[in-house]
């Protein structure tokens, strides 16, 4: 089961994104299952409802070792089971100034889990422009701001203060 | 002679005829006789009156010469008195008119020295007043000098009083203004400065720069060990 998961969380690096790809991998498994599909070189096809390019590419990513763990039987309790340990999962949840894409979010997935030493950390990303830049961090219930917006306020004094100076 | 035949109404109408022929004459034998008598009473009053007449005459002529006697002896005497009198009257008259004219000289000298001494005491009178007056009016403007230049003083300490004032509460009111609007930049400065970087730096910041900054928050909240 941690395997599995490793598998997953290898290159998975948010919750939505985890979310997301548990989801389809369900679906196609499914569908490979009960949809008719027999054959075991079909099983890394993505189905129909797979449309994206990159949650097509991420199944055919994984490996074959991968969807043998599958079967009829065990499909269901294995993704019940999935569902139960990422809720277990320490999730570091990072407020950005932007919207990251799939190869930025992979960057900084990897850097944050090289960073922290968390080899199965997922990120909770939202989206906050009012930090300006940099990012603010909630880990667990701890709020954290280390954007460009708390620096701002950490020296209000003095700026405002270089303001009046200017002024007067 | 013949017959003649006799009516009684033909008899009758010639005594008729006779009696008042005798009538008539009797009557015009009357009346000569009254006629007569009249005259003869006429006469005698004409004569009478001529003689009243003439008497009256008489006795007037008679007055008209006592009348006349009388009046050229009153004419006489009244001429005579007149003359008197007018003598007398010219002779009083005379006396009067020189008293009159020397109470008139008289008079004349004392109105000329009363209105000499009049003029006399008018000028003095004048020069009083006169100096009275100057002495008054230099007072009147020292006093007015005095009152007005204090009324300046004060008015001026007023105007300066009310000048500093005004000053003062517009200093005020200025640096009150200055501090409540400086107030208000310094409480929206930064904010202001947070908002144009935000506008600015979302279009120039790249999304290496981005990144950079989130690793280098990252790195901080792990010398912090935020993350444990």
């Amino acid at each position: 089961m941690n395997n599995i998961l490793a598998t997953i969380l290898k290159d998975t690096y948010s919750l939505s994104q985890l979310k997301h790809r548990l989801r389809i991998l369900k679906s196609n498994l499914l569908k490979t299952f009960f949809g008719g599909i027999t054959s075991t070189s079909e099983e890394s096809k993505p189905t129909s409802e797979v449309t994206h390019p990159e949650d097509s590419n991420w199944l055919k990513s994984l490996p074959q070792s991968f969807y043998q763990q599958f079967n009829k039987d065990n499909v269901y309790q294995i993704f019940s089971d999935l569902e139960k340990m990422t809720t277990n999962l320490p999730i570091l949840t990072m407020y950005l100034a932007f919207e990251p894409d799939e190869a930025t979010l992979n960057q900084l997935g990897t850097f944050v889990r090289q960073t922290f030493n968390f080899p199965l950390l997922l990120l909770d990303i939202k989206i906050n422009p009012n930090l300006i830049a940099g990012t603010a961090l909630v880990w667990k219930g701890i709020y954290k701001d280390y954007s460009l917006h708390a620096k701002i306020e950490e020296k209000r004094n003095e700026i405002s203060q270089g303001f009046k100076r200017f002024l007067r | 002679m013949p017959n003649l035949p006799v009516d009684p109404t033909v008899l009758m109408l010639a005594i008729a005829a006779i009696v008042a022929l005798l009538l008539y004459l009797h009557e015009a034998n009357l009346r000569k006789k009254l006629e007569s008598a009249g005259d003869t009473f006429l006469e005698d009053l004409r004569e009478k009156g001529w003689d009243t007449l003439h008497q009256s005459i008489k006795k007037s002529q008679d007055i008209l010469g006592e009348a006349e006697l009388e009046g050229v002896k009153v004419v006489a005497g009244t001429t005579l008195e007149t003359a008197k009198f007018e003598q007398d009257i010219e002779k009083k008259l005379a006396e009067a008119l020189n008293l009159s004219k020397q109470n008139i000289a008289t008079a004349q000298a004392s109105f000329l020295q009363f209105m000499q001494d009049l003029q006399k005491r008018s000028e003095e009178f004048e020069e009083a007043q006169k100096t009275t007056g100057q002495s008054r009016i230099n007072q009147l403007f020292d006093s007015v000098e005095g009152k007005l230049s204090d009324f300046l003083i004060q008015t001026a300490q007023k105007t300066t009083s009310a000048i500093e004032l005004e000053l003062k509460a517009s200093r005020q009111l200025i640096d009150t203004y200055k501090a409540e609007q400086l107030k208000l930049i310094d409480e929206n400065i930064v904010a202001m400065m947070e908002q144009t970087l935000s506008i600015v730096l979302a279009k120039k910041l790249s999304l290496k720069d981005q990144l950079d900054l989130v690793y280098e928050a990252l790195e901080k909240a792990k010398v912090e060990k935020f993350i444990v």
